[in-house]
């Protein structure tokens, strides 16, 4: 008889559920988490099949014949399917970066500058476009670009004549490095502005009285100290190469440059979504770009943790 | 030679000098953000010019930096405009229904993530962080929204969304980083997760709740992307910025031929511009600090 309650006592199911019941709440919480993460995020994950599968709507995924890897054939055979993969490439690490370049330049600027109400001032018009959509910023492109726009205006006025610029892509390529810098130079700044003025500032008067020029004491004291964050950030933005910034190139472009800068996200719009391509040739281009996109973050982080720096995995 | 300099140092500390004096450079420094600004204001700047302009102002191109005439027919057209009203009226339902609906799901379970361990705890951990690095793509993430029935709904820019993943992190880690003897100590009084949620932690994290309500807002203002791909078809349901970009999309379609322009449709873009931009530049400057906040700790702790 006592041995059946010890036994009963020590049983790990029983246990458990006691254990579960404590915390019937919190697991109440999880619950919708759990819901959404698998309907949004994993059954997507599952339709990945659609790659390997010569898909129809009316069979579903699973019902839909195996066509093996037939549809990558069809992706690599496509001329422009790589022109859109070198553009990614390009766009991508360009953007990276130009982009930790300009942030960091900012912060030090801000930094460096003592008026206190200026640099308010500026940190709040220069973080500003950050949240405008791509769709307010490709408006201000064409009211600067456009035929009868700023930039036209002008050179017209100083007897230059009109450009075309927005049927140029050349100008287009610029055009996205210059409007990625002019929407997130100012926000990103903002992180390393932060980790800035967490540097000690006995460094600094130590340097002083050592008579340190200012530009040393930015080289020595400033830069050191920004180096983990600036490692950081440039691991978690390397995974994002391979976006290129659907947004902005779809908002920026128009029917006449599409094709020059489209970008492996654009091209899956514009040839499985909105175009004739099949949903498994487009789901064939999504997995290989989430295959190396993948990749990518493993190998900087390996590379990051190889000069002893903290990772992210 | 050291001990020389030693003495010769001001018994004042020399940080106060450092402050008060301005030098050259400091000047040049100031001038190149000045610069820098006034390159972010100028498309506003260039914008508004057009938006405020007639057409034949805009044509002879006189806009060089500043307008010539008054015209504000641009503004009527956009306060009668239906699609426009019709959009802020979607983009007002996001706003305040999205982003409550978001911030509740994503408070919450960032909440049940942040105690101690329960059972089951990693799994669901793990199961949400392999989708910050995996996903499947926009194809099949497509036609799972037209299986649910959801294509052409406006229901599609707000259910798909409970959870942003990166500020759920930002909560959780906010909850974790609180005094875990208050939740104990309620506990021993008998209070279960969900009154010590709401009574305790929810009250002391309103500033982060602040932070992270402002970020989905602002995603729901600027929210397009759903619409263009989900809702193709029903014009009455875009969102403020889709029928922005549809207006945008209409006016640079003839880029080709700079001449064949049908009405003064680049008047009225500017101005719908503006008619969406004017209320978060209100904003923006008051609420700058909980942004600023919200990216700073996200980074940090991240």
């Amino acid at each position: 008889m006592e041995l059946v309650t010890i036994a009963k006592r020590n049983n790990p199911f029983k246990k458990l559920k006691a254990k579960m019941w404590r915390s019937k709440y919190l697991m109440l919480m999880i619950l919708p988490a759990i819901v959404f993460y698998i309907i949004f995020n994993y059954i997507p994950m599952y339709g990945v099949l659609m790659a390997f599968k010569n898909f129809k709507p009316k069979l579903g995924i699973w019902g839909s014949p195996w066509n093996g890897v037939d549809n990558f054939i069809r992706v690599f055979e496509e001329p422009k399917f790589w022109d859109a993969f070198r553009n990614t490439l390009i766009i991508g690490s360009i953007k990276v970066i130009i982009g930790f370049l300009g942030a960091v330049l900012v912060a030090l600027l801000l930094n460096e500058l003592r008026m206190r109400r200026t640099k308010k001032t500026i940190q709040t018009i220069v973080t500003f476009p950050h949240f405008l959509s791509w769709v307010v910023v490709s408006g201000f492109v064409f009211s600067l670009f456009s035929y009868y726009g700023a930039i036209n205006s002008l050179t017209n006025f100083m007897g230059g004549g009109r450009t075309n610029y927005l049927t140029d892509k050349y100008f287009f390529f610029g055009l996205i490095f210059a409007s990625d810098i002019w929407k997130e130079a100012g926000w990103g700044s903002i992180i390393y502005l932060a980790t800035m003025a967490g540097i000690p500032q006995d460094q600094y008067e130590a340097a002083d009285i050592d008579g340190a020029t200012r530009l040393q004491k930015i080289w020595h004291i400033t830069l050191p100290g920004i180096k983990a964050t600036a490692i950081l950030l440039l691991i978690m933005s390397v995974g994002g190469v391979l976006s290129a910034g659907f947004d902005q190139i779809l908002n920026l472009g128009n029917k006449l440059v599409r094709d020059d800068i489209a970008i492996i996200d654009t091209y899956i719009y514009y040839h499985a979504i909105v175009g004739s391509d099949s949903a498994g040739v487009g789901t064939a281009i999504g997995l290989f770009k989430s295959v190396i996109g993948f990749t990518l973050v493993i190998v900087t982080d390996r590379i990051a943790k190889a000069c002893g720096e903290r990772g992210i995995i | 030679m050291r001990k020389d300099r030693l003495e010769r140092l001001p018994l004042r500390p020399r940080r106060s000098s450092r402050e008060t004096k301005i030098q050259a450079i400091d000047i040049i420094i100031c001038i190149i953000l000045v610069t820098y600004a006034l390159l972010i204001l100028f498309p506003f700047w260039s914008a508004f010019v057009i938006s405020i302009s007639s057409e034949e102002a805009y044509l002879q191109n006189n806009l060089l930096l500043w307008p010539t005439d008054l015209d504000l027919s641009s503004y009527k057209k956009v306060f009668t405009n239906d699609a426009l009203w019709g959009g802020f009226g979607i983009t007002m339902i996001l706003l305040i229904g999205g982003t409550l609906y978001q911030l509740f799901f994503t408070v919450i379970t960032g909440y049940a993530l942040s105690r101690k361990n329960w059972t089951g705890k990693n799994l669901v951990m793990n199961m949400i962080l392999v989708t910050m690095f995996f996903g499947g793509g926009m194809v099949p993430y497509y036609y799972l929204i037209r299986d649910l029935g959801m294509m052409n709904t406006i229901w599609v820019m707000i259910i798909p969304g409970a959870i942003d993943t990166f500020n759920m992190l930002l909560m959780r880690n906010y909850f974790a980083s609180l005094p875990a003897e208050m939740e104990e100590s309620a506990k021993i009084d008998g209070a279960n997760d969900i009154v010590v949620f709401v009574k305790i932690f929810l009250p002391l994290s309103l500033p982060m709740l602040a932070t992270i309500g402002l970020f989905f807002a602002v995603g729901n203002w600027n929210s397009w992307y759903n619409a263009m791909l989900f809702i193709p078809d029903k014009k009455e349901l875009w969102p403020l910025q889709m029928v922005l970009k549809n207006l945008i999309s209409k006016v640079s379609s003839n880029i080709e031929n700079p001449d064949a322009r049908e009405g003064y449709s680049e008047g009225l873009t500017m101005a719908s511009i503006f008619f969406t931009i004017v209320p978060m530049m209100c904003f923006y400057p008051f609420l700058q600090r909980f942004f600023v906040k919200g990216i700073v700790v996200g980074a940090i702790k991240g």
